[in-house]
């Protein structure tokens, strides 16, 4: 009884939090709110007497893939939320694609026998551990492997391009540059007063500026893509 | 509380996900979305390990997860890299491999 | 229905056993820091000031309660309730005694780890709802430290988990009292464990050397500095809750909780030990911070991905051989 009413209100706050997800206009709404609907998700797995899956989904969903996400929102784009809207057809294209596919998936349901209650006692949280580090031990392994190879490559992706040179901070780069510039002036003023090679050089600095990698995030590419 | 309510309920949450699929245009949103549909794959997986009493479902829902934090990790580098050469994080930036 | 009922009888003690020591522990804070600087401390409310944090209460209870106009009022609210919900929750698998223990869950060790990465999006949520520069920084400087202490937090605790096999709280206290603690016996693994737990766990908490979103002397006061009243009361109750609850957790992992000497004859005396035991770790973070001065952020990174996150790999590493080679572990 209690379970049957515990999973209504579960399944209705799913629903409605993952709807409140898509719909969202404010990004960083969107991701707090996927993160309401994981927590949920976390409480049906305990309801399904998955234990240790459900504080996997908390642990490693909440506190790691929602914080990454407003990290991702954070660092792409200004701190006043990102306003994401769709054009209206998209909107339809939406939802002849995910009506669609919910009613396939319904029917197909309904159409199977499926058992409507559990055949034996839920498994246990050390039949899970033998069954993870005994005949699945291979694909465990596996796994670390592909996260370290996601994480170096996220690293390679993310990185900054600044091959060829070496590396300094940003400081001291800065410094160098503002040097350079301030040197430039210098000369330009003492050796030629006449206004013809002051010119060319005052064309000079943004050359300097440019070896700065740009701290905004705003790279020249826009023209190429208009 | 019987295994066709929790694959419906899954459907149900798949579903959604694919509707901000379809609709979303920022890179960050789309991955959420993805994230809602990879969630409702993992509910079925705990949903049959419940309902057949084997722990199988849950060995393969915590693999799952693990490739899903794998997953975010990448494609949040790749909206960096997007916003980076872009300046934009919508997905439509990204079109100089059109026709 | 009897399980419901005894969830909630439990529920109400711990939560208010936690809420006042935390008050309590406030008082001895405020006078153990201004014993330290040659102070006095609070005298006036109270014999040697100890209503003290409830008159701060009250004081901060008639404050007005603001929120930023620009700012998100829904996350805004939501934020403080949810780190103090959070602290406390932890608090539901912590055995006091072998028989007095809110929820004996078998993932008892995950579920604290779990509920305290849920800080994370709390403190988040204060710094981006606020629509503040210096609260915003504090989130963003709370989530890259959190991220990255999460690390060393779980795979320490994961050494008393290998060594006693059980993932519950009791089950592991349980396994102490048969052996000698983990953090006395199995040295190798078990005392450096003890310390990267309680470093870890102390920046969780976000107390000084690892206050970094808080920062009060570089980011105003970093995620709270647009709250006031029961809001920022709230923060404050539940940064000492966390510090309290994660206090009586090492000191359940590691310091063998309610065991001890005669505590298999006497019950109560085991609730002692643990009080006592809690009380220690929590006075030592006190300690800790009015003596130590807080670090730089990229510091703070640099400590645990350079540091403490190897070491404790190699931890788990130990205690693994240790269960596999000394006979009689498990």
């Amino acid at each position: 009884m209690i379970t049957t009413i515990g999973f209504g209100l579960l399944a209705a706050l799913l629903v409605g939090s993952a709807l409140y997800v898509v719909r969202a206009t404010n990004l960083v709404h969107s991701v707090l709110g996927l993160g309401v609907t994981l927590s949920i998700t976390a409480l049906l797995y305990a309801l399904l007497e998955a234990n240790f899956v459900a504080g996997v989904q908390v642990l490693l969903y909440v506190g790691g893939v929602v914080t990454l996400m407003i990290f991702g929102v954070m660092v792409t784009r200004r701190h006043d939320g990102i306003v994401v809207r769709s054009d209206s057809a998209n909107e339809v294209r939406g939802l002849l694609g995910g009506g669609g596919i919910f009613v396939l998936l319904a029917l197909s349901i309904l159409e199977s026998d499926l058992p409507s209650s559990p055949v034996g006692p839920a498994p246990s949280t050390a039949s899970l551990a033998s069954e993870l580090l005994g005949p699945h031990v291979v694909a465990f392994e596996a796994l670390s492997m592909l996260l370290l190879a996601a994480i170096v490559g996220a690293i390679v992706i993310a990185r900054r391009r600044d091959f060829g040179e070496p590396r300094q901070d940003l400081v001291t780069r800065a410094r160098a540059a503002r040097e350079a510039l301030r040197v430039e002036a210098l000369r330009a003023e003492a050796e030629a007063p006449s206004p013809e090679p002051a010119a060319s050089d005052a064309a000079e600095p943004p050359r300097a500026d440019e070896a700065l990698p740009s701290t905004d995030g705003s790279v020249p590419a826009q023209e190429a893509s208009s | 509380m019987t295994l066709t309510t929790c694959l419906l309920l899954a459907s149900a949450l798949f579903s959604v996900g694919v509707y901000g699929l379809l609709t979303r245009q920022q890179l960050v949103a789309v991955l959420v979305s993805v994230e809602l549909m990879a969630n409702a794959a993992n509910i079925v997986l705990v949903a049959f390990s419940h309902f057949t009493a084997s722990p199988l479902g849950q060995v393969f829902t915590l693999f799952a997860l693990a490739i899903t934090v794998a997953e975010v990790a990448v494609g949040l580098a790749l909206a960096l890299l997007l916003y980076r050469t872009h300046a934009s994080s919508r997905l439509d930036a990204a079109k100089e491999m059109n026709g | 229905m009897s399980a419901l009922l005894r969830g909630f009888v439990y529920g109400l003690l711990v939560v208010n056993a936690v809420l006042l020591t935390s008050a309590v522990n406030i008082w001895f804070e405020r006078k153990f820091s201004a014993r330290m600087q040659s102070r006095v401390g609070p005298t006036r409310v109270g014999p040697l000031g100890l209503l003290q944090p409830f008159a701060d209460v009250a004081k901060l209870m008639s404050k007005e309660d603001t929120v930023p106009a620009s700012g998100n009022r829904v996350l805004f609210t939501a934020a403080p309730l949810l780190a103090t919900v959070c602290a406390l929750a932890a608090a539901a698998v912590v055995p006091f005694t072998p028989d007095v223990v809110a929820a004996d869950l078998d993932v008892g060790v995950l579920w604290v780890l779990a509920v305290g990465s849920i800080t994370t999006i709390a403190i988040f949520m204060a710094g981006w709802a606020s629509n503040n520069k210096f609260a915003l920084l504090g989130g963003m400087r709370s989530i890259a430290q959190a991220v990255s202490y999460e690390v060393p937090l779980v795979l320490s605790a994961m050494v008393p988990v290998v060594l006693s096999g059980t993932m519950s709280l009791s089950g592991i206290v349980t396994w102490q009292s048969e052996h000698l603690w983990i953090a006395a016996w199995p040295l190798i693994p078990g005392l450096p464990a003890f310390v990267i737990f309680f470093l870890a766990m102390t920046a969780e908490a976000n107390r000084i050397p690892f206050d970094i979103p808080e920062a009060e002397s570089e980011l105003v006061a970093g995620v709270t500095t647009e709250y006031s009243g029961m809001k920022f009361a709230l923060f404050y109750v539940g940064e000492y809750a966390h510090t309290l609850v994660g206090s009586a957790i090492a000191s359940a992992l590691f310091l063998g909780g309610w065991s001890g000497p005669m505590a298999a004859t006497m019950p109560w005396l085991g609730l002692v030990y643990m009080v006592v035991k809690t009380l220690f770790l929590f006075f030592m973070i006190t300690w800790v911070r009015w003596s130590l001065v807080r670090f730089r952020s990229d510091q703070l990174l640099a400590i645990c991905w350079k540091w403490l996150v190897p070491i404790s790999v190699g931890l788990v590493l130990v205690a693994a051989l240790w269960v596999e080679l000394v006979p009689g572990v498990h």
